[in-house]
């Protein structure tokens, strides 16, 4: 029994791919608990940055700084009563939110946060991730249908016209960066002879752009950029967020499709949005920001392997440099916490408060240092550097949404057929043509 | 299409322009929300507030002569005064002084007509009450003026 469990400790593979159904499940509970943190985490964080953005203040008085506004929410939420129209198709109605949860995360499974860090790796990872997260959109229009209501049913509609119209063109952005995988050669604009990997596993796709020293953002330039754009913005429409929030348009149906829902159902469907937004938001990050590789890949020492490097320090100074990189972060954020709570107001009011926030200071600067420490350090970096990108994404969602209104429905259909579909056909032409050029010159060469 | 415009929308300037904006906004220093009952906002002195009958300051006697002018202005008629002549001063004396402030408009018409300047509008806000009763205020209420609801946990 103890050899089944630490014979894994020196696979290199997923626990999927080694067999290891103990090791699978430990995976499955933490990027469940992970996933949900991000969620309550981002709960917090949307709130407060969209206040910032709207001049406002967001949550203040739970906690320092509103810090503990998740929970107190979570617990309205659970204790809120639960509402289901008579009139509303019964099993349905209930499926509906568990279906977009259950959609949203089992997407997880094959989601690399680092070599090792995935549940699993398919040979069609990326196929699998697609496939799923579309499914998504039967939840929405399953709780539309299921309602019995004008408003949600709209939604409904609205939903999968728009999934209609965006799966493609994203659908033709993936394939561009597929493509890019299987050319061999190193450096932004390397074609190099004999093929690369060719792979549509998630794993596959993140050690091509090791191999080839670049993020495929940057592969041919302004084409892995316009390809990510198209992912970018398709991104945005599948997941419902804004300027594309159409389904759920508060100031057109209410709420769309989840009008009729309250309480614990309520939450589940923002759950299932959240999670999903981590979900395509990786996506994106396996497929053109290098997934868990560090910024400047073509940096990397001899051997690409992040792991282990504390055993081998002579691999490389820039990998020793950015090794100090979660750790730093962590401790930045403890000083800004500690920084606000010494500009916290001297209110005997507000003490407890600013002792709780000096304490989360203190938590902060806690987890900081032990990233600190050498063994830690190294084997964290891949599952940090893929957190802070999609934090960077999150944020980005957020900005997006206080800043731009929404698109009306005719123009969010322009912008998806007439504008993302047709550029999408030319990024994946071109990525084939510059991919295929020797061959092309030499078959030109032939016919001449 | 004419290129500038063209190339504006292909480029989508306005739009990282408006990324721009609220990125700016974020910084704290542009908060606008008060954290209320910490702080308090700075009310104008032109602010009509709950009217107030003002006393004389040295002696705490009402400046009020029972005229009756500032009920006569009311367009509400919310203002009664009573009064009863005294024998020795032979003077109109107020005996009571009752307004009921969940029908004032606080358009200030009372303090303009009033003669003595004992009615006036102050800068008092906080008069919300959890029951209908205590909205018609009296002299006593009327004389201590604005009265901050101070809050504890
Ligand atoms: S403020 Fe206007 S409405 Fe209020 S008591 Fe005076 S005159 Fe009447
Ligand atoms: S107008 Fe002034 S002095 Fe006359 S009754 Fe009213 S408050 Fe008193």
């Amino acid at each position: 029994m103890l050899d089944y469990v630490t014979s894994y400790l020196h696979s290199s593979l997923t626990p999927g791919q080694a067999g290891n159904w103990l090791w699978a499940l430990v995976y499955i509970l933490v990027i469940f608990a992970g996933v949900s943190g991000i969620v309550i985490v981002m709960n917090w964080g949307e709130r407060k940055a969209l206040a910032h953005m709207q001049v406002r203040l967001g949550p203040m008085r739970v906690g320092p700084h509103g810090l503990m506004q998740p929970i107190a929410d979570a617990i309205k939420l659970l204790t809120k009563e639960d509402i289901m129209p008579s009139e509303a198709d019964k099993p349905i109605f209930w499926l509906a939110p568990v279906w977009v949860v259950m959609i949203a995360f089992s997407v997880f499974i094959v989601v690399p946060f680092g070599p090792t860090h995935a549940v699993t790796d398919m040979n069609i990872g990326i196929l699998f991730m697609l496939g799923v997260s579309s499914l998504g959109v039967l939840g929405i229009v399953m709780a539309g249908w299921a309602s019995n209501s004008h408003f949600p049913l709209m939604g409904a509609l609205r939903s999968s016209a728009q999934m209609v119209s965006y799966e493609i063109a994203m659908g033709l952005a993936v394939v561009s960066a597929i493509v890019m995988t299987g050319l061999g050669g190193i450096g932004p604009y390397g074609i190099g002879s004999g093929a690369g990997s060719g792979t549509l596993s998630m794993i596959g796709i993140v050690q091509a752009q090791a191999q080839q020293h670049v993020w495929f953002i940057f592969k041919f330039f302004p084409v892995g950029l316009v390809a990510f754009f198209i992912f970018a913005v398709a991104m945005i429409a599948e997941t419902n967020r804004a300027p594309f929030d159409l389904p759920e348009a508060e100031s057109e149906l209410v709420a769309g499709f989840h009008t009729e829902y309250s309480g614990l159902r309520w939450s589940l469907f923002m759950l299932g949005e959240y999670a999903g937004m981590v979900a395509v938001s990786s996506i994106a990050i396996t497929l053109w920001l290098g997934g868990w590789l560090r910024p400047f890949p073509s940096t990397h020492g001899p051997a690409i392997n992040i792991p282990f490097l504390w055993e081998h320090p002579e691999q490389g100074v820039v990998d020793f440099a950015f090794s100090f990189a979660p750790a730093l972060v962590m401790l930045a954020l403890a000083f800004f916490s500690f920084f606000n709570a010494m500009r916290m107001p001297k209110h005997p009011l507000l003490k407890i408060q600013t002792i709780g926030l000096y304490a989360f200071g203190l938590v902060l600067a806690g987890v900081g240092l032990i990233l600190l420490a050498p063994p830690v350090r190294d084997r964290i970096q891949d599952i940090f550097w893929f957190v802070f990108k999609i934090a960077c994404f999150m944020y980005l969602y957020i900005w997006y949404r206080a800043t731009w209104p929404r698109y009306r429905f005719d123009q969010l259909m322009k912008v998806g057929w007439k504008v993302l579909l047709p550029l999408g056909l030319g990024v994946l032409l071109v990525t084939g043509i510059i991919g295929l050029g020797p061959e092309i010159a030499a078959w030109l060469k032939g016919v001449v | 299409m004419s290129i500038a415009p063209l190339l504006n929308k292909v480029f989508m300037v306005d739009l990282i322009k408006g990324l721009k904006v609220t990125f700016k906004y974020q910084h704290p220093k542009e908060v606008y929300t008060e954290q209320y009952p910490l702080e308090r906002p700075a009310i104008a002195e032109r602010y009509r507030g709950l009217p107030r009958l003002n006393v004389n300051p040295e002696t705490g006697e009402t400046l009020c002569i029972a005229c009756n002018l500032c009920a006569t202005a009311c367009p509400e008629h919310l203002i009664v005064v009573q009064s009863e002549r005294n024998p020795a001063t032979k003077r109109k004396e107020m005996t009571s002084f009752t307004l009921d402030i969940s029908r004032c408009m606080f358009c200030g018409l009372c303090a303009e007509a009033c003669s003595t300047d004992c009615l006036e509008l102050s800068q008092d806000y906080e008069f919300a009450l959890y029951s209908r009763d205590g909205f018609i205020i009296d002299r006593a209420r009327m004389e201590r003026g604005s009265e901050p609801t101070v809050y504890t946990r």
